[in-house]
């Protein structure tokens, strides 16, 4: 078992240096300007606490369904439908009431795009995998739809909304430019920092747990397991939606097509890369806001933008040799 | 118009059935496979780099077979060897072919796009689409390496005690994968003219929904594909014409797969139909 965790670790290390061989950038350059593009300054901090916001809080939805036995892969197109939602009621709706409301419309959106997903699990024994990648296409047509037709900003010739009113917009908490905080970070942190309290303290907590650990034993000792898959699957897409809304208010301030990056997919990666606390998910977000903020200064030294997916494909792979293993059959 | 349609079903359906052929041996043998999608990109950026370097039409071909069974052999190592959760081995998959065809096209193609790509007729591709799914429902039932491919995706304990190893198998079977998505690709790119990033656009998750709404059988498989594959050329025949006074944004056509097999996920039970031994070691 050792022996093959550290055959795949060097076997990653060597892909990520050989490519960058390839690129024609020294290996050690490339990670020192990584790290001085995402840590090397004040806004580069700035820009790293930015990339992980998102992060976190994706990276909780995906990590609590998890806990649960669940995979959602759905956390793209949850945090899509999120974002959309509350820019849409925030665009109606001015003032601190729109923030209220429009993020709540964004965690009731996730939920929402969640909600089949779990129906289908519980109750008919449907793969979430499949039926959340599914969703996923689905909240990327209507977003696309929507942004081009009814929400457009007709003075764009892109499809995008108008731009937020700044009264609607999630402030910072610290602001002495190019260093920042945003109200929004610190919310993933307590909404964490809520989560583990929840699962450890709480009898819903347990009874999700006991269902991810094992799901005969858990149904054995009388909880309601289908619930219990039903409501994580549910709760995950609600703070995916949240992290859509808080992306879309703090940081963003419209909706526009191609609005995620593909912010769902990494927190797979950071869930995954978190292991079995959510106070993992500190670390694993940081390093993956990190990787994405500095990727865009290596980019400048010609290593293609695509190397930080290898980095992540590769990151993901070789935590799942160390910890994520298939205990047997799953049922 | 008709015409036009026809053909562009058939353009577009080919490439969904290679690889949902791709996937049905995958998950027949016990394979849980999300990772089509990774499988085709690769082949289509090794198909149009090779091609465009050596102006042979074998030797990129070669490639792109090369590279997504290159990705499919990882995936049985990872799931079979090292028992990691064959969903994550698939994300991790994806990403790392979505990356990588990024950084070898941006790093090795030539940007003025001077020169053309060697393409095989599309009508290969076309005829062994529409072959595949007829010659997999007969072989599995009637050739001894297809009834070991259900006895090691169905219930891999008794097949063992019958002197199957499923591991073994399931690696013969992960190379037909890598070898169907590898076609798929290639066409992909065959019909294109040269590599765009992310150019295979989601088609490896409709090839999944295709071998999930055919409830894991060739030829209905087959039909799903072609199903989607009109959907896709609907879409582009009836782009910004009225439809019964309603304009339908082309948005709608491109959801349908994947509402469909939403749909027929809550409608009937989708775990039923599947291969019994799907996810099991």
């Amino acid at each position: 078992m050792r022996l093959r965790v550290a055959l795949v670790s060097v076997a990653a290390l060597l892909l990520v240096v050989g490519a960058l061989v390839l690129s024609g950038v020294p290996p050690t350059e490339a990670l020192a300007e990584l790290a001085r593009g995402a840590f090397g300054s004040k806004s580069a901090w700035a820009g790293t606490l930015r990339e992980t916001t998102p992060l976190l809080l994706a990276g909780l939805a995906v990590f609590l369904a998890l806990r649960a036995g669940l995979f959602n892969i759905g956390v793209e197109g949850q945090l899509v439908v999120g974002a959309m939602a509350s820019v849409a009621v925030c665009l109606a709706v001015p003032g601190a009431a729109g923030v209220v409301l429009g993020t709540l419309a964004g965690v009731a959106a996730g939920a929402l795009w969640a909600l089949p997903a779990g129906l289908i699990k519980a109750y008919r024994n449907g793969h979430e995998v499949i039926t959340t990648i599914m969703l996923n296409g689905v909240a990327n047509f209507l977003s696309t739809a929507l942004v081009a037709g009814p929400l457009k900003d007709p003075s764009q010739q892109s499809p995008t909304t108008r731009l937020l009113d700044a009264s609607t917009r999630i402030p910072d908490l610290y602001s002495a430019p190019p260093f920042r905080v945003n109200l929004g970070l610190v919310a993933g942190l307590v909404l964490i920092a809520a989560t583990a309290w929840w699962l450890r303290r709480t009898v819903a907590g347990f009874e999700l747990r006991a269902t991810g650990a094992n799901l005969r034993a858990a149904e054995f000792a009388g909880v309601p397991v289908r619930r219990v898959m039903l409501w994580s699957m549910v709760a995950s897409g609600a703070i995916g939606g949240l992290a859509g809304a808080l992306q879309a208010l703090a940081y963003e301030g419209r909706f526009y097509a191609g609005f995620s990056p593909g912010y769902g997919f990494d927190s797979l990666g950071v869930a995954i890369l978190a292991g079995a606390s959510p106070f993992g998910l500190l670390p694993s977000a940081l390093a993956f806001g990190a990787l994405a903020k500095g990727s865009t200064s290596i980019q400048i030294l010609g290593v293609p933008k695509g190397l930080s997916y290898v980095i992540l494909g590769l990151l993901i792979v070789v935590f799942a040799v160390v910890r994520y293993r298939r205990e047997g059959a799953r049922d | 118009m008709l015409w036009v349609l026809l053909v562009g079903t058939v353009t577009l359906a080919s490439p969904l059935i290679l690889a949902a052929m791709g996937g049905y041996v995958s998950e027949r043998g016990g394979i849980v496979n999300i990772a089509l999608e990774g499988k085709m990109l690769a082949a289509c950026a090794a198909t149009s780099l090779v091609g465009f370097a050596t102006g042979s039409v074998l030797w990129s071909l070669a490639a792109g077979i090369a590279s997504a069974t290159a990705l499919a052999w990882s995936h049985w190592l990872l799931t079979q060897k090292f028992r990691v959760d064959a969903v994550v081995s698939g994300m991790a998959l994806n990403a790392l072919a979505f990356g990588a065809t990024n950084f070898f096209d941006k790093r090795f193609t030539d940007p003025t796009h001077i020169g053309e790509m060697p393409r095989l007729p599309l009508g290969a591709y076309q005829a062994l689409a529409f072959a595949l799914p007829l010659l997999l429902a007969y072989g599995v039932r009637r050739t001894r390496a297809g009834v070991r491919l259900m006895a090691s995706g169905s219930d891999p304990d008794k097949a063992r005690q019958m002197g199957v190893e499923p591991v073994a198998v399931r690696f013969w079977a992960q190379t037909v994968t890598g070898l169907l998505c590898g076609l798929a690709g290639a066409m992909i790119v065959t019909n294109a003219g040269r590599f765009v990033d992310n150019m295979t656009a989601g088609r490896g998750f409709i090839a999944l929904a295709a071998l999930i709404l055919g409830g894991w059988r060739p030829v209905q498989v087959g039909l799903a594909c072609l199903f989607f594959g009109f959907a896709e050329a609907l879409q582009l025949v009836l782009q910004g014409t009225d439809l019964m006074g309603a304009k339908i944004p082309s948005e709608a056509w491109s959801s349908l797969p994947y509402l469909a097999t939403i749909v027929a996920l809550a409608g009937f039970a989708g775990k039923s139909r599947a291969p019994a031994g799907l996810g099991k070691v």
